[in-house]
């Protein structure tokens, strides 16, 4: 049973501790999703979900996670304490039509982390802009976009390719 | 046709369904295909899972339907359309082409 209190824990150190305690199991995960909004927007959206992707099976999942007191419920788990639910959402990685091949990696003093990078957390929020017309999702990826270094035109070809280009002005007139 | 490729004969007509439809929740479909409720709402949920499908509320009904954020959408709706052409017209018919009302109907009315 993990010693960490699960109670009081941020983020992204709940985030470190499931990677690290997976990466130990030879488990490697990705997060995705709120979450990673969260960390870059340094907790200014607060997600509650943590949606990781990987290509191993559940039940592995379930026993590296069953040590930290978590239990499984479909592909999601919780604890009686956390108020996070860890979710794994089913591969492959890919935002929009776009697998995704390349990642972050952050180090912290409670683990590291493989997460998107800033630029691919954005396309995910404004993946569900575009298809969902979700206008929090806009506003998380603003976040995200206002604090951090973007590339534009990685950005403009994934929305030319999704066939979104009118929206993603939407965007970046906001973000000017 | 598909079944063997699903190992299950509710995804292939769900599939077939909602390209037809676009959307749709568990009692039409249970209605639909003659079938038991309970397998369809367990099939929805599966697909669901998977990413293929996502699903709203809409009043107290569920309601699925495609996500466009699926990433190999076109090609499974591309597949569910050529199975469904292969389909005889009769089973075409009885299973997946019911008149649905569209058109309001005032409240409190008899169904």
């Amino acid at each position: 049973m993990s010693k960490t209190d699960l109670s009081k824990i941020a983020l992204k150190d709940l985030a470190c501790l499931i990677y690290e305690t997976l990466k130990s199991n030879g488990i490697n995960a990705i997060l995705v999703g709120g979450a990673c909004v969260s960390i870059y927007s340094e907790n200014r959206y607060q997600s509650y979900d943590l949606d990781f992707v990987t290509y191993e099976e559940l039940n592995s999942i379930e026993k590296a996670l069953k040590n930290l007191g978590f239990k499984r419920a479909g592909r999601s788990f919780s604890h009686v304490k956390c108020p996070y639910l860890i979710d794994f959402v089913n591969p492959p990685i890919a935002i929009g039509h776009e697998p995704i091949r390349h990642f972050e990696m952050l180090s912290t003093q409670a683990g590291s982390l493989q997460l998107l990078t800033p630029t691919d957390s954005v396309k995910d929020r404004l993946a569900s802009y575009f298809y969902w017309s979700d206008e929090q999702a806009l506003e998380q990826a603003l976040l995200v976009a206002r604090s951090h270094e973007i590339d534009l035109k990685d950005l403009k070809r994934w929305a030319k390719e999704e066939g979104f280009l009118t929206q993603l002005k939407n965007f970046l007139g906001q973000l000017a | 046709m598909l079944e063997y490729l699903f190992a299950n004969k509710n995804v292939e007509k769900i599939l077939m369904y909602l390209s037809l439809h676009k959307k749709a929740n568990a009692t039409e479909l249970s209605r639909s295909f003659e079938s038991a409720l309970d397998p369809i709402q367990k099939t929805l949920k599966k697909l669901e899972e998977g990413g293929l499908l996502a699903s709203f509320l809409e009043g107290k009904t569920r309601v699925f339907q495609w996500n466009p954020r699926y990433p190999f959408l076109k090609e499974i709706q591309n597949l569910a359309e050529k199975a469904y052409s292969f389909l005889p017209p009769n089973i075409q018919e009885r299973y997946f082409q019911q008149k649905k009302r569209k058109r309001p109907r005032k409240s409190g009315k008899p169904l």
